[in-house]
């Protein structure tokens, strides 16, 4: 017995301990843009030495996994991606290391970045903790070809009285979506699984009507005309015009529907942009295009903002080789090249760069949609609010709740943890 | 049953004899047991321990320390809240629901999977694959079949005339659905614990029975059924346990949801944990379960013994 | 005619369960060889029909390793598992060892949600070098299938056996031969059911071998779980995969054939 955990133990420190050369340990998820940064990864170890090990797991189970690792004096990762969602939690906790040193040691560019993307997943409270690795802002995806189909046209004109053409205003657009609701083709399809599928694609609403979750001092101001309207439109674009079962659908569900060609339009990460064009899934390619989710007036866009960001954890056994990494994926060379398989950028200079606009058109309508973009309220609890939306966007879609009501709901929880991250005073 | 055999066999001894081979017994009992009860010693009484003791502290992942004692304010701010009363009960509900319908189609399919010889095996690794599935995959799975307007299953019902069913989108509807799911995961579970015991259950009380000419019910009743009880009430309070803990298929299907249809407990406290940061709580909220299992089991325990 | 009636109903009924069983599965084997386009078309069409899926679950994912490291951490913890919790429910049964206090205590721990221990189990073996190694994993398993294996078995060395036992130690025999010789070949349809259950629970086990396991030792609920991605489910691949994973049951087939079989009750004994 004894032998075996002496065995057992000099199995696991050769396991974990360091290895010869240096390997840069991350913890990614899943998605588009990690593959691309995958194929590019030989090209640091020969310039550098450094190996570079993605481990990848579900975006759910990440927070799970890399908890117990922050919290840790000393844990397996290097460099970590964190969500929006839990920069407030992460900051807060003291588990990221500030980067403005080396940022300045090496005369790094941030002002490169999209503002609003620096705001989410950049600097906290005048620090730099992370780099924008990938923006997910929400957009809206439409069927162009229904749009531009003749009769279309002309019943829509008949029934509306002004030109049936891309939205440039939301009420513009939810007139489209009670038209388009016919011929075994519904107007829009949702996600209204909670709790995150829901929040995010109902802030757009929020947005859209002019809405925001609190003003300058972090008072909630959601019980509004705006909020109300917002609940009101959401629960009639579930239950009236689009399919049924919706009120569960996260974005995989959804985005099939909006695949198969069964509906006109979709509110979701503009990622999906590149799927819906691809051929082992979708029956639409060369049909969806993708636009900002139009506000109150034209100009004025309601779409709201995400991304993930790099950073450093203090737990990090090797700070330096993983700045070392940062450096290397955040260059403009590697990001552009990152854009040209189809990732999606946050620096300025790549959504501005000719070869990544005459491959991807549609560049230009998504760098427009990040800088109108809203963000989210970004705070220690961002989750639970999230958790709160969730529960009470759902119960008011189900019927269960008055749209004033859940909105009041969710706007004494959020006071409730406003106050305790010290926001609201 | 034990004891009377001991018994019968100590009584035969002489008195000093006896507590001789009593102690005997017991340390043989104890050298058995303790290289798992050292195991469990080493592995799980610090987790144990830590969860009770953060239970009464008031300990945050933003600030994981145990500086503030808060004595029982977790436990009452716990079932202070009415979300988490309601995902005790709903839990209690679902657990019943999933317990007594696979117990009942699992003890039919395990008698049946008894009676035959012919093409045992292959049903028996027919039923096993669905065990070999994770929560996960079987939720993701069952999202495809389950889609509303892209799935098969709603596609087949609508061959024979039945209109669309919002599976997972219907409060009415939903807690059912995972219900249903759950068991073509599990069911097989009690299959392959009750078809042991029925394996390893004595011949001759059938064979004394058939010469008296009793039919198969009767013997199924007055045999069969208190022969298996304590095979019963382990699969029973296993399976509860594991039901109680369910929170992967609910995760994956539902998120709790609509509104708050199928929020279970366990995932109710996997959200105050890792989502809310508050561990104390959390803590507290498993200890409250912890009670009301263990309450159960002693009952459960205590109530077989009675029957046998 | 009702002797041919009770020959033929179970097969009826056991013909239904089955069935019930296999259509998901079936239905799952056609996905696994098409595309998403295809998997979600309703009415059902033949569409892109191949082996693309299988191709990718070995190219693109490492599933060899997922799937090794699965077998390897469930394997393990069985083997070890089985064993000493079969000696311990002996003991239950037979001696009372501990009264019913230390039954239930070794139970408690698995009533408490597992997410609550996690973290102390981080702890404790990061401080004992553990992490992300397969032995770690095979002992974090341990901790769960020894208490649920250990009361399964307790109810199979209750019974008749005790008598049978008696009889042999009348007869010469020492404590642990009547054990070893007597109560676990009695057993032995619980310990195979156990150890299939066993294996079973730490193939599946999600959280600890998400939280304690690294890049080296992922295991396949953990990797699987990954086709879930932001940009939607890589349902086909899924598929896919879970058929492979499926396939070797049917390689235990010849086993469960030889061991299914009635014979194994007290009354072969005698």
């Amino acid at each position: 017995m004894l032998k075996k955990w002496l065995l057992a133990a000099a199995l696991a420190t050769g396991l974990s301990g360091p290895a010869f050369a240096e390997t840069v340990n991350i913890l990614m998820e899943g998605v588009p843009d990690t593959e691309y940064v995958k194929t590019l990864l030989p090209e640091f170890t020969k310039e550098t030495g450094i190996e570079v090990n993605l481990e990848v797991v579900n975006y759910a189970e990440m927070h799970t996994k890399l908890v117990p690792q922050l919290v840790a004096p000393k844990g397996s990762y290097s460099a970590i991606v964190v969500d929006f969602y839990w920069v407030g939690e992460f900051t807060k906790a003291g588990w990221l290391q500030p980067l403005d040193e080396r940022i300045k040691a090496d005369n790094f560019d941030t002002s490169v970045y999209v503002p609003k993307l620096m705001d989410l997943v950049g600097r906290v409270d005048g620090t730099t903790y992370m780099l924008p690795f990938y923006n997910y802002a929400m957009g809206l995806l439409y069927r162009k070809d229904l749009l531009a189909d003749e009769k279309n046209k002309t019943d829509f004109k008949a029934k509306y009285g002004f030109d049936l053409d891309v939205p440039k205003t939301w009420d513009e657009y939810l007139k489209q979506v009670e038209f388009f609701t016919k011929d075994g083709i519904n107007g829009v399809v949702n996600q209204g699984l909670r709790p995150d599928p829901i929040a995010m694609e109902w802030s757009n609403y929020l947005f859209a009507n002019g809405g925001e979750y609190h003003d300058a001092n972090w008072k909630a101001t959601l019980n509004t005309e705006a909020g109300v309207k917002a609940v009101e439109q959401y629960a009639t674009n579930v239950n009236k015009y689009g399919p049924i079962g919706s009120a569960s659908f996260s974005f995989d569900e959804a985005f099939n529907v909006m695949a198969q060609g069964k509906a006109y339009s979709y509110i979701t990460y503009n990622f999906f942009r590149a799927g819906i064009d691809d051929a082992s899934k979708s029956a639409v390619v060369g049909k969806v295009e993708i636009m900002p989710v139009p506000g109150t007036e034209a100009g004025k866009g309601g779409s709201l903002n995400g991304a993930w960001g790099w950073a450093i954890p203090k737990s990090s056994p090797n700070a330096d080789a993983a700045w070392k990494f940062l450096k290397w994926v955040e260059s403009p060379a590697i990001a552009k090249k990152r854009a040209l398989q189809g990732g999606s950028p946050t620096r300025t200079d790549v959504f501005d760069d000719a070869e990544v606009n005459a491959k991807y058109p549609y560049a230009k309508a998504l760098k427009e949609m990040l800088l109108t973009s809203h963000n989210f309220p970004v705070f220690t609890y961002t989750p639970q609010l999230v958790e709160v939306l969730g529960r009470e966007l759902s119960l008011a879609v189900a019927g269960e709740k008055k749209p004033a009501e859940a909105l009041a709901a969710i706007e004494t929880e959020m006071t409730e943890l406003a106050k305790k991250d010290g926001k609201l005073k | 049953m034990t004891l009377a055999a001991d018994d019968r066999r100590l009584n035969d001894l002489p008195r000093a004899e006896q507590t001789a081979v009593e102690r005997r017994d017991r340390m043989f009992g104890w050298l058995i047991a303790s290289p798992s009860l050292g195991l469990l010693f080493l592995v799980i009484l610090f987790p144990v321990f830590w969860a009770l003791y953060t239970s009464v502290h008031d300990y945050t992942l933003i600030a994981p320390n145990f500086d503030t004692f808060n004595g029982i304010d977790n436990y009452t701010k716990a079932l202070g809240d009415p979300e988490f009363r309601h995902t005790l009960w709903l839990t209690a509900f679902f657990v019943a629901a999933v317990v007594l319908l696979e117990f009942a189609l699992g003890f039919l399919v395990a008698l049946m999977l008894n009676s035959v010889e012919r093409f045992k095996a292959i049903y028996y690794a027919i039923l096993l694959c669905p065990l070999l599935m994770n929560p996960v995959i079987v939720g993701l799975i069952w999202r495809m079949f389950l889609h509303p307007s892209l799935g098969i299953v709603n596609y087949l019902l609508s061959l024979v005339g039945i209109d669309p069913v919002n599976w997972l989108g219907s409060t009415k509807v939903a807690l059912w659905t995972i219900v249903m799911v759950d068991i073509w995961h599990q069911v097989s579970f009690m299959i392959v614990l009750l078809l042991a015991g029925l394996s390893a259950l004595p011949r001759e009380p059938y064979e004394a029975a058939r010469v008296d000419g009793a039919s198969a019910l009767r013997s199924f009743w007055h045999i069969t059924v208190p022969l298996m009880l304590p095979v019963i009430a382990v699969t029973l309070l296993i399976r509860l346990i594991f039901a109680v803990k369910t929170y992967d298929l609910v995760y994956i299907m539902t998120r709790g949801g609509p509104g708050v249809a199928t929020d279970l407990v366990s995932y109710f406290i996997y959200r105050t944990a890792f989502v809310g940061l508050n561990i104390g709580e959390a803590s507290a909220m498993s200890a409250i379960l912890l009670a009301v299992i263990m309450g159960l089991t002693v009952w459960l325990h205590r109530y077989m013994r009675s029957l046998t | 005619m009702k002797r041919i009636a009770a020959r033929v109903l179970p097969h009826i009924i056991l013909c239904a369960f089955s069935l019930l069983i296999l259509m998901p599965l079936l239905w799952i084997l056609r996905v696994s060889f098409t595309d998403r386009l295809t998997a979600y078309k309703i009415p059902p069409e033949i569409g892109t029909v191949g082996l693309m899926n299988y191709v990718e679950i070995f190219a693109r994912y490492p599933f060899t390793g997922w799937f090794l490291n699965s077998l390897i951490i469930a394997l393990g913890a069985t083997a070890i598992a089985l064993p000493l919790a079969t000696a311990l429910a002996y003991a239950f049964a037979r001696f009372n060892t501990g009264g019913t206090f230390l039954r239930l205590g070794v139970l408690a721990s698995q009533m408490l949600p597992p997410i609550i221990l996690v973290l102390p189990l981080f702890g404790m073996f990061l401080f004992a070098g553990l992490m992300q190694s397969h032995v770690g994993l095979i002992i974090a398993h341990l901790t769960i299938s020894l208490p649920f294996l250990s009361w399964m078995l307790v109810s199979f060395f209750e019974g008749d056996v005790a008598r049978l036992e008696e009889a042999a130690r009348v007869d010469g025999a020492t404590r642990w031969q009547a054990f070893r010789y007597i109560a676990v070949p009695v057993a032995a349809p619980g310990i195979l059911a156990a150890g299939l259950l066993g294996f079973i629970l730490s193939w599946n086990e999600f959280l600890f071998a998400l939280v304690l396991s690294g890049p080296s030792s992922q295991t396949l609920p953990v990797g699987l779980a990954a086709l879930e991605t932001h940009a939607g489910v890589e349902i086909a691949p899924l598929a896919a995969a879970t058929v492979v994973s499926l396939v070797p049951v049917f390689a235990l087939l010849p086993f469960l054939r030889k061991h299914l079989i009635k014979g194994l009750s007290l009354g072969a004994l005698k």
